[in-house]
This record gives C-alpha cells, structure tokens and sequence, in this order.
C-alpha cells in the first residue's frame, strides 16, 4: 500500500544556500545492457549545517546504496552529490561513516584506544597529542575503562560505540549512519540512541542517519526523509518538530510523535518495520 | 583451471624472451638451454619410452607409498578420533615422530632396503602417514554425535561401525586429506629419486644434470609439474565430483 | 576437570618411556636387528659423544645457518613481494595463473637447474633453500591479501590512507594468520632442502653425515643424526608457533 508522491517544491529541499550536503536530481544504476536496474531514482535533497537528518525506508529501497553515494564510496550514474558546493568523487575524512557491521570495520588486531588512533594517523596528528584525543573520546562514548580491550573482547554495543569514536576522531564535518544499530538488542539500541543525539548535539556535527526503524527515524532526526522501493525514490520530507532533548519515554508519547508516525506510516509498505 | 588471457602474458613473455637471448647469442653460457630446445628434448623422451618408464617407475613408488600410508594413518586416525583417551596418552609419542623430516629416513630406509622401490615406498608411507592420521583423527571427531548414537544404538560391532557409519560420514574431509597427501607422496617420491635412489623421473633429472643435458632437466622438471597439476586436479574433480553433492555434509547436518 | 590436563600428559610420558622399554627388550631380544635399529642405549650413547664433540656441533650448526638463512632471507622476500603482489588487482590478474603452475613444483626437484646454474657448492645450496621457501611465504601473503575484509579497504578510502598505510596498517596486519601459515610451510621446507642438497653437495652438514653413516654402515651415527633433525624440526617449530600465538594473541578473546 503505496502512499502517492508527495513531491516537495524544489524549493524546500533543496534549498543550496547554506547546503553542506546536496543531492542532485540523482540516480543510480547497476549492471548493464538487458540486466539494467535502477536503484535510485531522481534524487534530491539538501542537508543544512548541524542538522539531524534520518532517511526511512523499507528493507532493499536502497537507502543504504544513497548513505554510499553520499559517502563517496559510489559514484552516481547521473546527477551529483556535493560537499560544500564540491562535487563528490571519492570517500573523505569530513564525511565519516559508521556501518551496520561494525565488527568488520574495526581493526581486530588493534586495542580500542588504538583502533582509535587509526584515525588519528590518518589526519597526521602529532605523536603526542594522541594520547590526550582519545581519551577524551573514550569518555565521550563510554569506554574509558575498556582502553586496552580488543574488540573481540567487546560486546556489540561496544564496539559499534568504538567505532562511533573513531568516527568522531576524524573530526568529521558530518557522520553518516548506515543502520547503525541495526544489529543490536533493544535496549543498547535506546541508549546508543541518545548517546548519538547528545554527541551530534555536542560537538555540532551534521548527522545523516540511515535506518529501517520508523520510531527510530522521528525520535533522532530534525527531518526525516521517507523513501520508496522499486526504484527508490524520496517520497516525503517531514519536518519534526519535537522538543530537544529528545526523552525515550515523554518524546515517544508525544502526540505530535505519533501523529507523525501515523503520517509516515502510511507511506511505508506495511511490512515495512 | 581456467587460465584467463591476460595470466598468459607473463609467462609466454618470458618463454619469448628466453628463447630470443639464447637464439641470439647474447648469452653464450648454454648451461640453461631454452625454451624450444627444452620441447624438442621433451619429445624426444616421450617418443622413446624413457620419460613413461620414468613416470611410472615414480608413480608405482608414490601410490604404493600413498596406500600404505594412508591406510595406517585412516586407522590410527579412526582410533584417535573416537578414543581421546589413547589420543591423549599417544600424544607426546606422535609429537615426538612427527617433526622428523621424512628425508632424514631416506639413509635409514637405504641402509635397511637398499636402492630400489621398497626404500621408496617406505619414506613416502611415513610422509603420507601423519597428514592422513591427522585430518581423519579431525574429521572422526567432527561426525555429527547423533550418527555416533545411532550406531551404537543399532549394537553395531566396532568394525561394521567403522565401515558403514564412520567411514562414509568422515570420508569428505580425509579426501581433503588424501589430495594432500598424494601431492606430498609425488613430492616425496621425487625427492628420494634425487638424493639416492636410481629409478624414476627424480633420477632422470639427476643423470640429465650428470651429463650437463640442461634442456633434459628443464623437460623433466616440467614434465614433474605437469603430473603434479594434473593430479591435483583429477582428485579435486573427483572429490567434487563425489562430495559435491553433499559438500560437506557432516557439517551442513549440525 | 584442571587434574585430568596434568594426567593425561603424565600418562602420555609413561606411554613414551614404555614404547621406548619395548624398543630397548627388543633390541636386546635381538627381535629388532641391531644394525638397522640400535636401541635406546646405543642411541643415547652415541648422542652424548656427539654432543661433546666438536665435529658434531660443526655440522650442526652448518645446517641450522642454512636453513636459517634460507628461510629467513626467503620468508622476508616472499611477505614483501607477497605484499606488493596481493595489493594490485592488476598485478595479480596477470601473475597469478603463473604462481598457480609453480606452487605444485617439488622444491626438490628445481636442485638439478640450480646445480647446472652454480654449480656444487654453498651458493647452490643457499640459492635452493631460499627459492623453495620463498613461495609458501609469498603465496601465504598473497592469500591473505585477497581475504581482507573489504569493509576495512572502505575505511582507509575514507581516512585517505596512502597505499602504504594501507599495506602496513590494515592488509598486512589482517593477512598475519595466512602469513604464518605460509611461514610455518617455509620453515618446513627450508629444513628439508637442506638435508636434501647437504646429502647431494656433501657439504658439511648434518644432512651430509646421515647418509655417510648409512653407506658405512653406522647405524647408531644415523639413527642419532634421525633424533637431531627431529629435534631441529620440532624446536623451530615451537619457536614460531610461541610466536605466531603471541602476534596474534587478539584472536583469541
């Protein structure tokens, strides 16, 4: 049960101005010849400085393949994706991304604070002002007391924790989330929920937040971007209006919570949660 | 094995290259032939029976070394895969033969046999010995237990229980192991022909070196290769071929 | 169950020393012909005069700078071109098929092309050591390059890591296992071909005075020689396995 379209006037999302991220009439096609599939589908949207944006949508819409396009991992068949005006054409350490499996993400061979560090080396920082970064990102995120783990010794929440700080070494001007809690029990995905809302609230970092998770898309996000299958295509921009800081229990009974729910809902297939 | 276009390039380049400098006369030592000379003398080999004599000859001492060893490993291996027990206590005595390099039993294996195909035979037994033993020890431990309890619940004497649970449950992974070891037991077969024994194509390339004949080692030592490719690959057919089906289907059942 | 562990090792001890009687009752039973297999105490025997004497540890020590030389020089060589290989796609699309037609070469039997080349001598053997070990170190790294996780090649795109970072802090790292696999191969065959090209060379050389100790008929000499190289084998090998835990002590939380 499809919604219909609703298109926004190009004005609203994608208004360039003061865009960090733009996408542009996008699309994205694989294989070639009779085996040709489309994936996305005109793609639009412009994400502000230090906004929160969640994009929703149903298992194989492929949102996960527009995070990668944004990410610079992909290139667009047609139209672009722009950071700061520049056209996107390989990965960055501005746009970091934290994947859904994070335990192939992180160096196994290193400890947390090292796998930390990773990022570190990569921005050329001194030696000696290592030490001081990392363990005030390890506070940040929670792990101060687990420095010399290795992350086989972690659990899930714990390590997609230690890759959110590796991430925010990197000193990212926006963090791109690939269903980042997708693989973790209920109640470390509510606390790893807030701890990413205060962090993006902290340190004034753009977020893009990628999930198949309704709730969780209009809990943590300033617009929530709701998308369509076959081919997939945006198919509605909603503004939330909700009160900072967001609170698992009263922002979830909020009426205007579950109104927007509601509206998102409908647009969603209903197997789509 | 498919070998794509592009993997042809670096080896026809350097036969190209070869051939040319020696042609030429750029390089005048003649102590490494070349590539055209290497199949004239190639041919000539198969023509007059010596190479087939040899292969043979090597062949016979590798598969009779390769039965044997894998017969006694298939069964110590049994033995330890379904007692931990003996394995245990048995432990420190295999560990203590194993590191022994099966060239070292080379001299003994002449002192006692002499030259000929029994000293072979006896050195690539111990080589194939321990990789059997070993993966077939692995692969009894690895029977999913409900068969194991099948068995005993049908009071199967121990050797029908061997013959018709255990060793068809265990047999796709100790053929992984007997692909192994037929690759070691032509390895080994080789190796005892060049240091001392005087049948085969290890002996072949001896005598070829012997008489300064370069084309005829590198013709042997092709020849080596190819038996060694081809029986890899006939056994991983085989083995595709016969477990394919099931792949490993003592692992898929649990 | 921490009793069973000790136990059972004892039991294996008492196991070994009583295949060791047996071996010794038949020997003297003469059931076990002396001069193939001398007994223990013979055994035993001619390993104390060996370890006081000076020719031995001559030859032994001969035979360990070999083969360490050989795998040492080889395993460093084949890691880095393993290295160099294993992170060009382009590099091993076009050498790839021609490693697949040498890895089932006997290491053995390239000796002949190499005596032609350098003649009998040290060179020789050294040059053959070093080829036969080069290849299960270099085909261990390549594979372990082709097996690293590509999530992690995605994070170095996106940290901008220089194609040597890459190498060094993240393909190399993920690939130790592989590498050691290929390494303990190495050493294996390092130890192998030099007995085989000291038997060939009659360069000094434990490989060298077990087969004199079979032409003449020393049999306690041979089966000494046999316990030596067994030992060699099993010590290195512990060495690189101690070593091999400890590097990749990560895996086992």
């Amino acid at each position: 049960m499809t919604a219909a379209i609703v298109k926004m006037p190009l004005g609203h999302a994608t208004a360039t101005a003061d865009a960090i991220l733009a996408v542009d009439d996008l699309s994205y096609v694989v294989g070639g010849g009779a085996r040709e599939l489309l994936i996305l589908q005109n793609i639009s949207l412009a994400v502000k400085r230090r906004e929160f944006v969640s994009i929703v949508g149903a298992s194989g819409c492929g949102k996960t393949t527009l995070l990668r396009l944004m990410a610079g991992l992909l290139q667009p068949t047609r139209g672009s994706v722009r950071f700061n005006g520049t056209i996107v054409t390989e990965p960055d350490r501005q746009l970091a991304v934290v994947f859904q499996d994070y335990g192939r993400a992180l160096l196994p061979w290193r400890n947390v604070a090292d796998n930390v560090s990773l990022a570190l080396e990569a921005r050329r920082v001194p030696r000696a002002e290592r030490g001081a970064i990392i363990d005030r990102l390890l506070a940040k995120v929670g792990l101060a007391d687990r420095r010399e783990a290795f992350p086989l010794q972690l659990s899930g929440g714990m390590q997609q924790r230690l890759q959110i700080a590796r991430c925010l070494a990197q000193e990212p001007q926006i963090l791109l989330m690939d269903e980042p809690f997708g693989a973790l029990d209920a109640m470390t995905r509510q606390n790893l929920q807030d701890e990413v809302a205060r962090l993006s609230a902290e340190s004034g970092t753009t977020v893009i937040f990628v999930t198949h998770d309704l709730e969780e898309a209009i809990y943590l996000g300033d617009r929530v971007i709701s998308m369509e299958s076959r081919p997939g295509r945006i198919s509605e921009v909603v503004e939330i209006d909700l009160p900072r800081p967001r609170h698992q229990l009263r922002t979830r009974e909020d009426a205007r919570f579950l109104a927007y729910r509601h509206r998102l809902f409908d647009l969603l297939p209903t197997t789509g949660h | 094995m498919r070998i794509p276009g592009k993997g042809l390039v670096f080896p026809l380049a350097v036969l190209l290259l070869w051939e040319l400098a020696a042609r030429s006369g750029y390089f005048t030592s003649t102590s490494l032939s070349y590539p055209s000379a290497i199949l004239f003398a190639g041919w000539g080999l198969l023509v007059d029976g010596a190479m087939w004599k040899a292969t043979r000859e090597t062949f016979g001492a590798a598969l009779g070394g390769m039965a044997i060893g894998a017969f006694f490993g298939m069964i110590v291996g049994i033995a330890f895969g379904l007692s931990r027990l003996l394995a245990s206590l048995m432990r420190l005595s295999t560990e203590s033969l194993r590191p022994v390099p099966s060239v070292a039993l080379i001299p003994l294996a002449l002192l006692i046999y002499g030259y000929g195909y029994r000293m072979e035979i006896v050195v690539v037994a111990f080589a194939c010995f321990w990789p059997v033993m070993i993966v077939t020890e692995g692969a009894v431990r690895g029977i999913e237990p409900r068969l194991m309890e099948v068995a005993r619940a049908l009071k199967f004497p121990l050797v029908a229980r061997v013959t018709k649970i255990i060793l068809p449950a265990a047999l796709p992974r100790v053929f992984v192991g007997l692909r192994l070891a037929a690759s070691i037991s032509l390895v080994v077969a080789v190796t005892v022909e060049i240091t001392t024994n005087p049948i085969g194509l290890g002996y072949g390339l001896i005598v070829a070196q012997e008489g300064d004949r370069a084309d005829r080692v590198f013709a042997f030592l092709i020849w080596i290769g190819f038996l060694g490719w081809l029986l890899n690959a006939l056994l991983l057919r085989a083995q595709r071929r016969w477990f394919g089906k099931f792949g490993n289907w003592s692992e898929a059942a649990r | 169950m921490t009793l069973r562990g000790p136990m059972l090792w004892g039991g294996s001890v008492i196991v070994l020393l009583l295949l060791i009687g047996l071996w010794q009752l038949g020997s003297n039973a003469g059931v076990i012909p002396q001069a193939f297999f001398p007994g223990p105490d013979r055994t035993f025997e001619t390993l104390s005069d060996q370890f006081w004497s000076e020719e031995f540890w001559l030859a032994f020590s001969e035979t360990i700078r070999r083969m360490f030389f050989g795998f040492v020089l080889a395993s460093v060589l084949g890691v880095a071109l393993g290295a160099a290989l294993g992170s060009s796609p382009t590099l091993r699309e076009y050498l790839e098929p021609t490693l697949e037609l040498i890895r089932p070469l006997p290491a053995s039997a390239v000796i002949p092309v190499f005596v032609l080349m350098l003649g009998l001598n040290e060179r020789m053997v050294l040059a053959v050591i070093a080829f036969g070990s080069i290849w299960p170190a270099l085909l261990g790294t390549v594979h372990g390059f082709k097996t690293v996780e590509p999530r992690l090649y995605e994070v170095s795109r996106i940290l901008r890591l220089s194609r040597l970072e890459m190498i060094w802090k993240i393909a190399l790292p993920n690939s130790l296992p592989d590498i050691f696999s290929g390494l303990r191969l190495a050493l294996t065959v390092s130890l192998i071909l030099a007995v085989v090209t000291e038997m060939l060379s009659g360069a000094e050389g434990l490989g060298h005075n077990i087969i004199l100790a079979a032409r003449s008929f020393r049999s306690a000499d041979l089966f000494a020689g046999i316990v030596v190289l067994g030992a060699i084998g099993y010590v290195t090998n512990a060495v690189l396995e101690r070593v091999e835990r400890h590097v990749l002590r990560w895996r086992n939380s």
